[in-house]
């Protein structure tokens, strides 16, 4: 936030001051922070309006002016996280030049790159988006859909494409989102990475056929060991 | 299991032991939190509601269970041991195991066909009933772990296959009927009979196989 002409000079001297922007896209991340460290805790039902403010070290005046009541605090963060790595793992898709398993490949490597980092709103994202009611759900389908996209241009590398069943690639994301649930409730976010090329074979093999598959899992592994 | 059917107790003698009585008042608790749960999701269900559906009292209630979430819980087992008892008895007398697993497959999706408010309680409702009723669900779930592992050896040498394929196939069967029962169309979760045992089979016999295998037993 540009100073107003005429204030400038009673600004103090030294680094610039916290924008009131600034400062409330960081109430905003502590908040979500909070919820999202909750929730990995107490799960959904378990965690309060009340946990959330003394978490994030904030008044419950400033939460009201960023959200009405948990919920919506839990579905800003559901959108937030899941943008952010939706936009990331379609992005390394788009930015991967090699044939359509290769992209697949940086798509999943992606994804589990930021649920390793991130355990907790991953776990947010992908486990207990489903025990928050309807509208969390469907922003859990929503980013589901769009993982499913990437997987659709696999059809075309399949002498049987006609017949695939129609929901394929949702319920191959949906094996994987599963799996990744998985490791979060057993606290395993860690070790994901070991998990990464045999994953990239379950997801690749109803396309490419099992040889395939397990060729382009064994090059992804050594790719990713380098 | 409609609580309807079940009359209220009659009062006085009744000729019932005290443990036959609490068996029973048990059992209509269950059903009650089933059909109070059909009506207005778990999140939304309170004690009063189960106990009017059930037609006991309040302190039956606590005789019983803790709270919600653990009536919720016993409501859940009794699902997945009829469940249980389901496909054993659709595998048992199959001697092949291809045809175990599409008879498994079958056992489980019309059960969940058949008894919609039952399949969201355990699929859609389990989710949000506390990480003890999260838990007993994953382990219900794993409990289908064998039943397809047992296809490993159908296949002949070379590359054995990951060892979380079983899980990943599990994980988008389970993800496939959650999105039919939530959206509201149990009753059509049958449908994805070939579809669901399609992708049980195809990874330890191969596409073509499994299709044919399919297409001969649905």
């Amino acid at each position: 936030m540009r100073a107003l002409p005429g204030k400038a000079s009673r600004q103090p001297p030294g680094p610039e001051p916290v924008s009131r922007d600034a400062a409330a896209a960081d109430q905003r991340r502590r908040i979500l922070e909070a919820t999202a460290d909750l929730l990995a805790e107490h799960g959904y039902q378990g965690t309060t309006l009340e946990m959330i403010v003394r978490q994030a070290k904030v008044g419950y005046a400033t939460f009201y002016k960023h959200y009405a009541d948990r919920d919506e605090a839990f579905l800003a963060l559901l959108d937030a996280a899941t943008e952010r790595t939706v936009a990331r793992i379609e992005a390394a898709f788009q930015r991967e030049e090699g044939p359509w398993p290769d992209r697949v490949g940086a798509a999943l490597g992606v994804l589990f790159e930021d649920v390793a980092a991130h355990p907790n709103v991953a776990r947010a994202c992908l486990v207990e988006a489903l025990t928050a009611g309807p509208e969390a759900t469907a922003r859990h389908e929503r980013a589901l859909k769009r993982l499913a996209a990437l997987l659709r241009p696999g059809r075309e590398l399949n002498p049987r494409q006609a017949r695939l069943p129609e929901n394929l690639e949702e319920t191959l994301a949906g094996g994987v989102v599963w799996v990744l649930s998985q490791r979060l409730i057993g606290g395993e976010a860690a070790k994901l990475r070991a998990l990464l090329p045999e994953t990239l074979e379950f997801l690749l093999r109803p396309y490419v056929g099992e040889d395939e598959a397990a060729k382009e899992a064994g090059e992804f592994a050594e790719a990713i060991s380098a | 299991m409609p609580s309807e059917e079940l009359g209220p107790l009659p009062a006085g003698r009744h000729g019932y032991s005290r443990e036959q009585v609490a068996h029973h008042q048990r059992e209509r608790l269950i059903a009650g939190l089933a059909s109070a749960v059909a009506e207005k999701g778990y999140a939304a269900v309170t004690l009063t509601d189960i106990t009017r559906e059930a037609k006991v009292s309040r302190r039956v209630f606590y005789e019983n269970f803790e709270g919600k979430e653990e009536c919720f819980l016993a409501a859940f087992d009794v699902v997945v041991a009829h469940l249980r008892e389901l496909v054993g008895e659709a595998v048992e007398p199959i001697p092949d195991w291809p045809g175990r697993a599409i008879a498994a497959t079958r056992a489980v999706l019309t059960f969940l066909a058949s008894e919609p408010d039952l399949a969201r309680l355990c699929l859609v409702e389990s989710r949000s009933a506390g990480p003890a009723v999260s838990a007993r669900f994953n382990e219900a779930v794993g409990q289908l772990r064998p039943l397809l592992s047992q296809g490993r050896a159908e296949r002949g040498g070379g590359r054995p296959l990951p060892d979380s394929t079983e899980d990943s196939i599990l994980g988008s069967l389970v993800s496939l009927a959650f999105r039919k029962v939530a959206g509201g169309e149990a009753e059509q979760v049958e449908d994805l009979l070939p579809e669901c045992a399609e992708f049980v089979l195809a990874p330890y016999l191969g596409p073509d196989e499994a299709s044919q295998l399919v297409h001969e037993a649905t």
